[in-house]
């Protein structure tokens, strides 16, 4: 049961051996290199897809697992698995980058080479982030992810793009480390349980739920802090998200879009994985300022945005508000509330991504982002004034559309929880509603204001074959959500199975909603076996 | 000061402070209670009562200096033979090749000086 | 009277890189000049010798020359990594000389000289030899910073270098005596038999570590005693730096370790608090001084000094482990492999950037090198991402090592000082990157080809790093094994 075939494998570093493959064309070969780019990207997508056909619904637990010893000692595995929580991430990620790449098609002109190959170890560093369970693995795929995004908004981006640079690693690396010594200190830990020790995911959290593993409360509290740190500064939750504008402003549009569409949900990603399963305790106790901080950032999201002149910077914003709203509904530690929010991730990403790419094509146009700079530009190009408002309806929770599955799960999850948060949420959705509204009716409608506009082309049939997908999907996931729930349900469910302890039965039953519990602790079976293939130490 | 190795050494601190805290009050004594009446013979520096000529910093020809050095360095390295002389019996053949080795080192080096012109006066 | 013949086995890379020394030393004047060339594969020739020989002697454990040297896997290890670092410099050091037109020869008979020190420190079991060893490999850097005599800098670097180090070295030595004073004996392993019997001698014998230490954090460059360093790496000849910055290190390294491990393996209060402050002094001064830099070179003197830091954290892991000791050690060494690969990579490039003259030192030198040598500018970023710490790189290991031995050692503090300076490490690494990536190249400038000597430095280092990162293994057990035979 521990190697299931390569497939996860091979979805992981497809794209760096494209990448690799782009090295031996030459540099000034633009349209072999792009080429050879987007049929890397979409081979992995369609093999991305594969992931589904394997994929058995309604199993808790790692599916399709490869596990490998890779460095005896400290005992660091390769270990790949993929469940409900991450099945729809990657395929989210192998869906973006070659909507990516076709939107650097003929805005990124010059080192060509250079940026295709970025955006490709790009992607391969994403994909891993999401399918390790080892820690140590999590981690190096983790920081891999930080030099190419790094080069990506340093070398193509816009003008201030290189403090931008320095401020995403910078802020990244900070909570990182932490996150690496917890990891350690995890390790360390669970010494007295595993001799040696061991830093695989599943083990660790088998020992965790049978009390083999016990955390003292200041420990946990600690380790919590330093996995929060890490992800929170990714989300962005605030306070931590100052880096986000300043990012997303100056990256060039594919790194905006893999920005918003998949970086961010690494931070939640990260919540769910890691800091309710294996410190449940400290999660809980410290809900209510996380949850705080949450509500705090998607009303400050949602005003700051609403007072935006640049359109890029307005949904960066309009990020922060949506991820609070994520993290909120991980934060109530209710199923529904979780599904939903693990929904939103992925409604964020795809809609997010449009609005980023939409702005990118105006800025291909004009070469700016100022919202005053635009108005009335339905009358010059209809076609792309609808994609923009077709997406702004996705992104404020139109029903039908997938935006309004997302946050209908998380607000009627959390109202169970309590009231207080669900309003806040709604909140959020009301000022998501004004904000984006407004700022579509400044761009869109009336007058045409600036001269220039007048003769702006309409959207091109490329990058119509990049918003036709797009909306695709966002109506596909408003009106077809069973397809997506009926696999994240289980991982939902398992990360509440998770986060029970042996020595307070009680707490499963306190939120009063957990529906079908199941007999063995979820991911038991896969993670026994994990501990028998790894062998003795 | 509870070491007791340290302690024998008490009395050499002694005499250190000792000797110490005399010279500072010789100096310190003779700045302040001292008459001074500086004349322009008085500042002048002594030369056995000659009329002082030129500066005293003339500079050598580095030349001197690099003599004197390979000087130190073979007369140095030439003393280790009198004590192996002393038990050249005892040592015997063991004795006798590590004085080859340890010449032979010697050697390397006077040839290589001798090749780098270090002992050519004029060159 | 005659030593066995394992004896002579036992000090082989000494005997080779010495006989090398002097005899490149004496055919350099009887090579007409525009033959001098020869030199180079002379030395080159030499420094594989010498790692011909570091095997044979790691077939001959065991004490030698009546207990004043040991070959142990520790010693072994230690070696591999010096006289690496050597022939890598050699290799570096071959265009270097003919491009600012230096002599040839006394260039690798000094640093064969150098390494022979070297290697001694790192075998050695008693105070005495230590001494001797650091002597023979300090007097020959002193003249190898000072190699290019018309630069005003290198001078500067020499005298400095002499003067500082003279002073370590006499404290080094008092150090010995006072230890001589409390327990009767230089050698290591008497001194730990001696200290745990002579309670009544713990003062002196504390103040004797203490000078001892001095002697070492000098040569390590671990605050407060790295005031030379970033003037020392700048003024000396760019592949000197290299040594510097990577032999006299380990070497020194392997003398403390020692030290500690086994002459006051029993006593670590005494010196645990000493290592601990140094440690947490010297990241922070190299880490908040390095952002201030504008030159290349200094940057990384920092850097170096930086590095000093991290790997006295796993000292200081290791003492406060008790008898766990090994992981700590362990760290220690393969750190020491990780972090000469890197820097020797790195001042290799930035010799060879440095054109005629070392004339391109700042950091602005370096714009727009991303498009003018896309090989050396990515060599440079993997070596700055691996000193950083980054995944992919031997420096990640290697740091996962160090964290993972304090952490065990319970020395939150000290992990979580090493985890901040770390972050604030990446702006100053990620500035060089960003001139060379982000920055448009300056008209005026190509750099030179790279050349066979420092392509083949470039290549081998980069291969290292990544290597040691996918493959730690067989090294990793290396370590562990030598660690073991410190006790």
């Amino acid at each position: 049961m521990a190697n299931e075939g390569y497939l996860l494998s091979v979805v992981t570093f497809l794209p760096l051996l494209g990448s690799l493959g782009l090295l031996a064309l030459r540099g000034d070969d633009h349209t072999w290199i792009r080429r050879l780019a987007l049929a890397t990207a979409l081979a992995n997508f369609v093999l991305s897809l594969l992931l589904l056909h394997g994929f058995a619904a309604g199993t808790p637990g790692y599916q399709l697992e490869e596990l490998r010893p890779w460095i005896h000692w400290p005992p660091i595995n390769y270990h790949l698995g993929v469940d409900g929580l991450s099945l729809w991430l990657v395929i989210l990620t192998t869906f973006l980058t070659p909507i990516a790449i076709l939107c650097s098609w003929e805005s990124i002109g010059h080192r060509v080479k250079e940026f295709f190959l970025m955006l490709l170890v790009l992607e391969t560093g994403m994909i891993g982030v999401f399918l390790s369970l080892d820690l140590i693995l999590f981690f190096v795929f983790w920081e891999v992810m930080l030099v190419p995004m790094y080069f990506l908004i340093g070398i193509w981006g816009h003008e201030r793009r290189i403090y931008a640079a320095i401020k995403f690693v910078l802020y990244t690396m900070a909570g990182s480390v932490l996150m690496l010594v917890a990891i350690l200190w995890l390790f360390g830990l669970s010494g007295a349980s595993v001799p040696g020790g061991t830093f695989d995911l599943p083990t660790i959290q088998v020992l965790l739920q049978n009390g083999k593993l016990q955390l003292p409360h200041t420990t946990e509290l600690l380790l919590f802090g330093a996995f929060f740190l890490a992800f929170a500064i990714k989300v962005p939750l605030f306070p931590l998200h100052t880096w986000l504008p300043d990012a997303h402003v100056e990256a060039p549009t594919a790194g905006s879009v893999i920005l918003a569409g998949v970086l961010l949900k690494m931070g939640t990603y990260g919540l769910l994985r890691f800091c309710l399963p294996l410190f449940p305790a400290a999660s809980k106790e410290l809900a209510p300022w996380v949850a705080v901080l949450a509500m705090i950032g998607i009303v400050y999201g949602a005003l700051v945005s609403m007072v935006q002149p640049d359109l890029k910077k307005l949904i960066a914003y309009s990020s922060v508000s949506h991820l609070g709203f994520v993290v909120l509904g991980i934060f109530s530690f209710h199923p529904v509330a979780i599904q939903g929010a693990i929904y939103q991730m992925l409604n964020h990403g795809i809609s997010t991504g449009a609005l980023f790419l939409i702005a990118g094509m105006l800025y291909d146009r004009r070469h700016t982002h100022l919202i005053k700079e635009f108005g009335g530009l339905a009358t010059p190009m209809p076609a792309l004034s609808a994609f923009f408002l077709f997406v702004c309806l996705s992104s404020l929770g139109l029903p039908m559309l997938n935006g309004f599955v997302g946050e209908f799960l998380i607000l009627l999850g959390t109202y169970q929880v309590n009231k207080l948060w669900a309003t806040f949420g709604a909140l959020g959705v009301i000022l998501a509603a004004v904000y984006l509204l407004w700022a579509y009716q400044r761009v869109a409608f009336g007058e045409v204001t600036v001269e220039k506009n007048r003769v702006l082309p309409d959207c091109s049939p490329r990058e119509r074959l990049i918003l036709w997908p797009l909306c695709v999907m966002i109506l596909w996931m408003g009106i077809g959500s069973p397809v997506f729930l009926s696999r994240t349900e289980t991982a939902s469910q398992q990360v509440i199975e998770q986060m029970k302890r042996p020595q307070m039965p009680a707490l499963a039953g306190t939120r009063g909603a957990v529906p079908q519990l199941r007999d063995a602790p979820a991911g038991a079976e896969s993670a026994t076996a994990v501990q028998q293939g790894a062998g003795p130490k | 000061m509870t070491d007791s190795y340290l302690n024998q050494y008490v009395p050499l601190l002694v005499h250190m402070i000792v000797a110490a805290g005399l010279s500072a009050i010789l100096i310190l004594l003779s700045t302040f209670v001292g008459n001074r009446r500086p004349t322009r013979a008085k500042m002048q520096a002594y030369e056995c009562g000659m009329r002082p000529t030129g500066d005293a910093r003339e500079p050598f020809s580095v030349k001197f200096y690099l003599v004197a050095m390979l000087f130190i360095l073979f007369d140095v390295e030439a003393i280790f033979f009198y004590p192996w002389a002393y038990v050249f019996r005892d040592l015997q053949v063991f004795g006798f090749v590590e004085m080859m080795v340890y010449i032979g080192i010697l050697l390397v080096g006077y040839l290589y000086l001798w090749k780098k012109g270090a002992l050519d006066w004029n060159r | 009277m005659f030593p066995p013949i394992q004896d002579i086995y036992r000090i082989a890379p000494e005997l080779v890189a010495c006989l090398f020394g002097m005899l490149i030393m004496v055919a350099d004047p009887f090579v007409p000049r525009e033959r001098k060339g020869a030199m180079g594969r002379l030395g080159l020739a030499g420094a594989l010798g010498a790692l011909v020989a570091v095997e044979l002697m790691s077939r001959h454990a065991g004490a030698a020359m009546n207990g004043l040297l040991v070959v142990d896997s520790f010693s072994v290890f230690l070696h591999m990594i010096i006289y690496g670092a050597a022939s890598l410099v050699v290799l570096a050091s071959y265009d270097y000389l003919e491009r600012e037109n230096l002599q040839q020869g006394e260039f690798y008979a000094l640093l064969f000289f150098a390494t022979c020190g070297m290697g001694i420190m790192a075998s050695a079991t008693e105070l005495m030899t230590v001494f001797v060893g650091l002597e023979i490999s300090s007097i020959a850097s002193y003249i190898l910073a000072c190699y290019r005599r018309a630069a005003l800098k290198s001078h500067e670097s020499a005298m400095k270098y002499f003067l500082l180090g003279s002073f370590a070295t006499a404290f080094f030595l008092y150090g010995v005596a006072m230890v001589y004073g409390a327990t009767g004996t230089t050698s290591l392993v008497a001194i730990r038999a001696a200290a745990a019997h002579a309670t009544d001698h713990h003062m002196l014998l504390t103040l004797g570590f203490g000078m001892l230490f001095v002697g070492m954090a000098f040569k390590i460059a671990a605050a407060p005693f790295q005031v030379w360093t970033p003037d020392v790496y700048e003024g000396a000849p760019t592949p000197v730096t290299a040594l510097l910055a990577s032999g006299p290190k380990a070497a020194a390294f392997a003398v403390l370790l020692r030290i500690v491990f086994t002459a006051f393996g029993d006593a670590s209060s005494t010196w645990f608090w000493i290592v601990w402050i140094s440690a947490a002094l010297t990241m922070v001064v190299g880490n908040f001084a390095a952002v201030a830099q504008s030159n290349v070179k200094r940057m990384l003197a920092y850097s170096s000094i930086a590095h000093a830091g991290y790997l006295l954290v796993a000292v200081a892991a290791a003492g406060a482990a008790g008898e766990e000791s090994a992981a700590g050690i362990a760290a220690v060494l393969f750190y020491l492999v990780a972090y000469a690969l890197m820097k020797v990579g790195a001042f290799t490039i930035v010799s060879h950037l440095g054109g005629s003259g070392e004339q391109r030192l700042e950091i602005d030198d370096y714009a727009g090198l991303s498009t003018r040598q896309p090989t050396t500018a990515a060599c440079l970023a993997l070596y700055l991402l691996s000193l950083l710490g980054l995944p992919l790189t031997a420096g990640f290991l290697g740091k996962v090592y160090i964290f993972q031995a304090a952490l065990d050692a319970k020395l939150i503090w000290l992990v979580v000082i090493m985890a901040v300076t770390t972050v604030v490490g990446a702006f100053y690494y990620l500035r060089v990157i960003w001139v060379m990536y982000f920055r448009e190249a300056q008209q005026d400038w190509t750099p030179a080809p790279v050349a066979p000597g420092v392509a083949a430095v470039m290549f081998l280092t980069a291969a290292g790093i990544l290597a040691l990162f996918f493959f730690p293994g067989p090294l990793m057990t290396f370590a562990a094994h030598s660690a073991l035979s410190l006790r």
